[in-house]
């Protein structure tokens, strides 16, 4: 039993290997074909079937057609964001599903933070615009020709900023919102040991210095 | 096929008209049309959903899903909390298979932090069991819970009893019988207890009856075959359109599996082949299911066969309070009960991810596909529409 | 469809005399054994270290004090406080906890009426489950949410660190020492056992930051001796260290000695670093006696409060025990000048070969300065006063250890045997060892302590160290006689050690006389403690001041001496001995005199 176990887990580590190679072989023709056409940058390649690049936003709808016409992207998985609120930027992620490869690109496409649009591609698979209004919801993205754009999502009545926005502070919004539970305090270990048994002793050293 | 039987034939005359932008025109005024509200309070409902319907007469003009009455924020909540503390919250997102959340988010901290080589291979393969006993409980709900939609009952009654022997078996392993919170970054909580096999065999046993039972109760009925046949298809053209995944797609003649394209854990060391049929109407997805559930417990009866009978569990990993992922981005997959399911995960370098999205299959399913497919049905099949494309409000609202 | 379909379905008959699902399995059985149910928590193995309260994803727990838990060392004297308002039942709590104490039992059902019921501290408040033994436990073995085993220090081996006396602890390298510092989970229960309450936590904070600078700050918040501290201190600390209760501690002094090994010797780079390039003079002067430890301490913390300082030291260096009495291959000597010359270059002025009580009196530095700090040290070994200890071969550890560094003679016999089992003991066996090494080219040295092998007062790395090198130890017998021949010695007659203490727990050892064994030596050491030389106080000093049953001077909570508020006294005469005591005493005196003089 124990014998055919283990030459069970040999055989996938013997088989698992030549897949990956040829998937990443796959992708990497298809990133060579790619950039015949379009300025790819950030070229990551996360796993042996799934890689991600970075696009301009203008030539964005375009590679994402071509992905899906000319290289059989057909399955959209998923359209998300990141909220990079450091470089004032945020990164929409078109994730693609080729599914006779069996391979994923992700697209990536940094839009201004302080004013977000974005082409809408609702017109490309039936399932976008449920993204693009939530996208619209939780990060206040404008897809200009979105159906049902601005009506809500998952939050009636919501007259905060977008919630998903990094500097949206849910902890402060619910503390704000709701009431905490009254006479609940906690201690810190070592500051309470520190007022027990030390009170008066120094911890930090005093310093006298020229202005 | 409903239509014909019964001998009703729609007047489209009476039907809205579509004005130059591609929309309904519905007068509400003109009395020729009710709305009615359907959820989030309905026992026919899954989940807190409402659906909000345009009816003539008793056909559907246009309808509309509203999510957010339940669970609302957890990508947010993780992504405040430290890369061990996501798992609790996760399962919450979906509480029909609560395990594929706990093992997305552990694979995607393991494939971002480098830790992914070190999972023990005795937890890969109790992540595998513990994902296949949530199909199995799912598909125990899911089958029955179909023909529970026309309103018999009793199938569901013996498959909630079954489930619960699932529950019982999930309880012996992880501790708890619905949030299991058993797979951890690095591997999973707990070995297998003694006599877990011998009496999960039982229960499979038990449930290898139940499926002949429930076959002769469901698919040779003449009422559900009246009511299911020929209701929501899906063309194999629609999967690509619409993005339907899984058992919805496979009913359609598409055949994709993510165990099988492409595999995780040890799936390639089982031997399975994803039941499908071609005629994509809520008949056909329940038949797909039904062979599911034979093959899960076969899976299942696979997998304790080929495990090992002790090993590590966990990866030695850095400390769960200093944890520190550098800066990176991934999306990994997995079959659930519903379809492909995946998270994407960004980490920015500290010890919180950036970004947690969950795309749960519900998410075009229960929207774009579910509204698109409502009209022109009946008011009584929105409940079977709905379970039999297994639509979990709470991987929508998220 | 045909008519198959129709009558199918009545097969469910089949079941209509069955008996109920709920008949079979009535409500009420017992939980799986793994099951996460209700909180119970040993308060007597819990340390209140605050894990659970940290891994909570939901802020379910709370540290509250409990009636009758006592805070002391290695003990917060807090309990975790459950609030099921908000628990989940995940059990992180109970698989970070570090002493393994928290569990969640299988018990599920509780009903009570009152809503702050459901908010407890288990273990303390009474349930009806605390007798419940099944439930979630941590998974064991290797399943630990931190690293168990503490980073592998690299050392010499024995046979090549034996023969010189060159540093044989290597340091660890940046990425163990990111490992190590990984480990922590910054509790802080260490923080009130250390003497000196340095922040330790924080600093083991910016290792894992890679940040030596801000580690550097931090250390120098209540430790002006980081590079000496972080080789030869008794780190006490770690031996509350929570993640020690279940595993290895964590090396917090070799932590600390990496960070103050990453930053160049050079003083302006720690000026740099710690801001003290600017530091303004008050105008007032304070003398400082002996620079040892709370010497330094004391004068640094009184250079950044703007004193002018002078440091007077017997020996032609400063450092006092820690260049003279522990050996280099421990703490070298650059890595002390390193810590004094910072000290230094503060303003702090030291004046060598000068000993208070004979060259200047004490009274004058009265006079001359605005106050006095005495830490003179224990440099007076103790004799055990046997037969023949008054032989000429008979030798003090203190004064032996002083000389290898002095440079003078030192003797070196092919047969020594140490009488001591502390730390001295086996700096002096080991010492002795690669000085015979170098002379003989063979060791043969033996200890024997009192003490029995677990209760040697020498840090348990020095005795396993000693073995390594080759020396012997013995332990749990009592020196008796030295035994002489026609006035040469020969060896050491002892006694097995029954006991040490009598009931009264005071200093009476038992012997087995019928147990007796004779350790031939040509040499032999006794280094069974030290006592201090208070010779340079006046008889009118000595009469004004106080001193307690051990004959030790009686101070205040600033180290300001009872009856004499010019003197202010710290270091091994008053607490210790080491040197995190003497470091701590020194910073609290120096910030005592500060209010003196300022109020």
């Amino acid at each position: 039993m124990e014998h055919a176990r283990l030459q069970l887990v040999n055989k996938l580590f013997n088989d698992r290997p030549k897949s990956y190679k040829y998937n990443l072989f796959q992708m990497k023709l298809l990133i060579d074909r790619l950039t015949q056409h379009y300025n790819l940058t950030d070229y990551k390649q996360q796993r042996h079937n799934l890689a991600f690049v970075t696009v301009d936003k203008q030539l964005s709808p375009d590679i994402i057609t071509h992905l899906r016409d000319y290289e059989g992207f057909s399955h959209f998985v998923l359209l998300s964001c990141v909220d990079w609120i450091e470089d004032d930027k945020l990164q929409l992620t078109y994730l693609l599903n080729q599914p006779n490869h069996k391979y994923e690109i992700g697209v990536r496409v940094l839009i201004d933070r302080k004013n977000p649009e974005m082409v809408s591609l609702h017109k490309m698979w039936k399932q976008i615009w449920t993204y693009q209004r939530e996208l619209h919801e939780a990060f206040g993205i404008i897809f200009p020709g979105s159906p049902r754009l601005e009506e809500n999502f998952v939050l009636e009545g919501w007259t905060e900023k977008p919630h998903m926005l990094r500097d949206f502070d849910t902890k402060e919004y619910a503390e704000r919102t709701y009431f905490p539970r009254p006479g609940r305090t906690s201690n810190d270990p070592a500051t309470y040991m520190r007022e027990k048994l030390y009170p008066n002793q120094p911890v930090t050293a005093k310093t006298n210095k020229n202005d | 096929m409903i239509n014909s039987f019964l001998g009703f034939k729609p007047d489209r005359s009476l039907y809205p008209k579509t004005n130059a932008e591609g929309k309904l025109e519905i007068d509400l005024s003109s009395h020729q049309y009710t709305k009615l509200w359907l959820g989030p309070n309905h026992p026919g409902v899954t989940g807190n959903m409402a659906m909000e319907l345009t009816l003539n007469g008793d056909e559907i003009v246009e309808g509309k899903t509203h999510v957010g009455y339940l669970h609302r924020g957890f990508e947010k909540l993780i992504e405040r909390r430290l890369f061990v503390q996501g798992f609790p919250t996760s399962i919450r997102m979906c509480v029909a298979e609560p395990d594929t959340n706990e093992y997305l988010i552990a694979a995607c901290t393991e494939e971002l932090s480098g830790y992914d080589k070190q999972v023990p291979e005795m937890a890969k393969w109790l992540r595998m069991l513990s994902l296949e006993m949530a199909r199995l409980q799912g598909l125990l709900r899911g089958v029955p819970g179909q023909a529970g939609t026309f309103s018999l009952g009793i199938g569901v009654q013996w498959g909630t009893y079954l489930r619960d022997l699932i529950l019982d078996r999930f309880e012996e392993l992880t501790g708890a019988r619905v949030y299991h919170m058993y797979i951890i970054p690095g591997g999973v909580r707990g070995l297998l207890p003694d006599g877990f096999k011998d009496r999960m065999e039982d229960n499979l046993k038990e449930i290898d009856q139940f499926i002949i039972k429930i076959r002769k109760l469901i698919f040779n009925n003449a009422v559900f075959k009246t009511r299911a046949v020929g209701l929501g298809v899906i063309t194999p053209k629609m999967v690509d359109q619409y993005g339907i995944v899984g058992t919805n797609a496979r009913a359609a003649g598409v055949k994709r599996d993510v165990r099988k394209d492409n595999p995780y854990l040890f799936y390639d060391l089982l031997d399975f082949d994803p039941p499908t049929a071609t005629e994509g109407d809520v008949y056909a997805r329940t038949w797909v299911r039904w062979q599911e559930l034979i093959q899960t417990v076969d899976l299942i009866r696979q997998i304790m066969a080929k495990m090992p009978e002790k090993g590590e569990i966990r990866a030695q990993m850095p400390n769960v309070l200093n944890w520190r992922i550098p800066q990176g981005e991934t999306y990994v997959k997995l079959e659930s009960g519903r379809g492909e399911y995946g998270l994407y995960y960004v980490t920015d370098g500290s010890d919180k991810p950036r970004r947690v999205n969950l795309r749960g299959p519900s998410y075009t399913h229960g929207i774009a596909l579910l509204e698109d497919m409502l009209v022109n049905t009946n008011i009584a099949d929105v409940h079977a529409l709905m379970v039999s494309l297994q639509v979990c409000p709470p991987e929508i609202e998220r | 469809m045909n008519i198959k379909d129709i009558f199918t379905p009545f097969t469910v008959w089949s079941s209509v005399l069955k008996d109920p699902v709920t008949i079979k399995n009535p409500i009420g059985r017992e939980a799986a054994p793994r099951y996460r149910g209700f909180h119970y928590n040993d308060i007597n193995a819990c340390i209140g270290c605050g894990t659970c309260e940290a891994i909570c994803e939901n802020q379910a727990i709370d540290l509250v004090p409990v009636e009758g838990i006592v805070t002391k060392s290695g003990d917060s004297g807090l309990r975790p406080m459950v609030d099921y308002g908000r628990c989940c039942w995940c059990a992180l709590c109970v698989d970070i906890c570090t002493t393994a104490s928290l569990r969640l039992t299988n018990a599920y059902t509780w009903v009570d009426t009152d809503p702050d019921n459901f908010r407890f501290i288990p273990g303390v408040d009474k349930k009806d489950w605390d007798e419940v033994q099944l439930g979630w436990r941590k998974p064991e073995p290797n399943y630990s949410f931190y690293g168990l085993h503490r980073q592998h220090m690299g050392e010499l081996h024995a046979e090549d660190r034996k023969s010189s006396f060159i540093e044989f602890v290597q340091g660890y390298s940046k990425e163990q020492a990111q490992q190590e510092a990984d480990r922590c989970v910054s509790c802080g229960i260490c923080v009130a056992t250390c003497p000196a309450h340095m922040g330790i936590p924080e600093y083991i904070k910016a290792i894992r930051n890679d940040d030596m600078e801000e580690g550097m700050r931090i250390l120098y918040e209540t430790n002006p001796l980081p590079e000496i501290c972080g080789r030869i201190c008794t780190h006490k600390c770690e031996d509350v260290c929570s993640i020690g209760h279940h595993g290895d501690p964590l090396s917090i002094r070799w932590l600390k000695r990496y960070i103050a090994d990453q930053i160049p010797t050079d003083v302006n780079t720690y000026q740099d670093i710690l801001g003290t390039g600017n530091l303004a003079k008050n105008g007032k002067k304070i003398a400082i006696v002996g620079s040892g430890p709370s010497g330094l301490s004391a004068a640094h913390y009184l250079a950044l409060l703007g004193y002018s300082i002078t440091v007077f030291e017997k020996l032609p260096a400063a450092g006092g025990m820690m260049r003279y009495g522990i050996p280099e291959y421990r703490l070298p000597y650059d890595q002390i000048d390193k810590d004094i010359n910072y000290i230094a270059s503060l303003g702090v002025e030291f004046k060598y070969n000068i000993t208070v009580g004979k060259d200047i009196t004490l009274d004058q530095l009265s006079k001359d300065f605005d106050a006095v700090f005495s830490g003179t040290g224990l440099h007076l070994g103790r004799s055990t006063r046997i037969p023949g200890s008054d032989n000429e071969n008979v030798y003090q550890s203190v004064d032996l250890l002083r000389d290898i560094v002095t440079g003078k003679p030192v003797p070196v016999m092919p047969k020594v045997v140490v009488i001591g089992g502390g730390n001295v003991a086996m700096d002096i066996t080991r010492s002795m060892a690669r000085l015979q090494m170098e002379k003989y080219g063979k060791v043969d040295v033996l200890a024997t302590s009192l003490e029995d092998e677990d209760f040697m007062p020498a840090d348990r790395e020095e005795i396993v160290e000693a073995r390594e090198e080759g020396c012997t130890i013995v332990p749990g017998y009592g020196p008796q006689e030295v035994v002489l021949e026609n006035g040469k010695l020969k060896g050491l007659k002892v006694w097995k050690c029954l006991s040490i203490f009598d009931e009264n727990k005071a200093f009476n050892p038992k012997f087995d006389s019928a147990q007796e064994r004779i350790f031939e030596a040509d040499m032999v050491i006794e280094s069974i403690g030290q006592g201090m030389d208070l010779s340079y106080l006046t008889e009118e000093i000595k009469s004004k001041i106080e001193f307690n049953n051990r004959g030790r001077i009686v101070v205040d909570a600033d180290y300001q001496a009872k009856g004499l508020p010019w003197l202010f006294v710290g270091g091994d005469i008053i607490e210790g001995p080491d040197v995190i005591h003497g470091i701590a005493n020194g910073h609290r005196a120096a910030m005592g005199i500060d209010r003196f003089l300022n109020g």
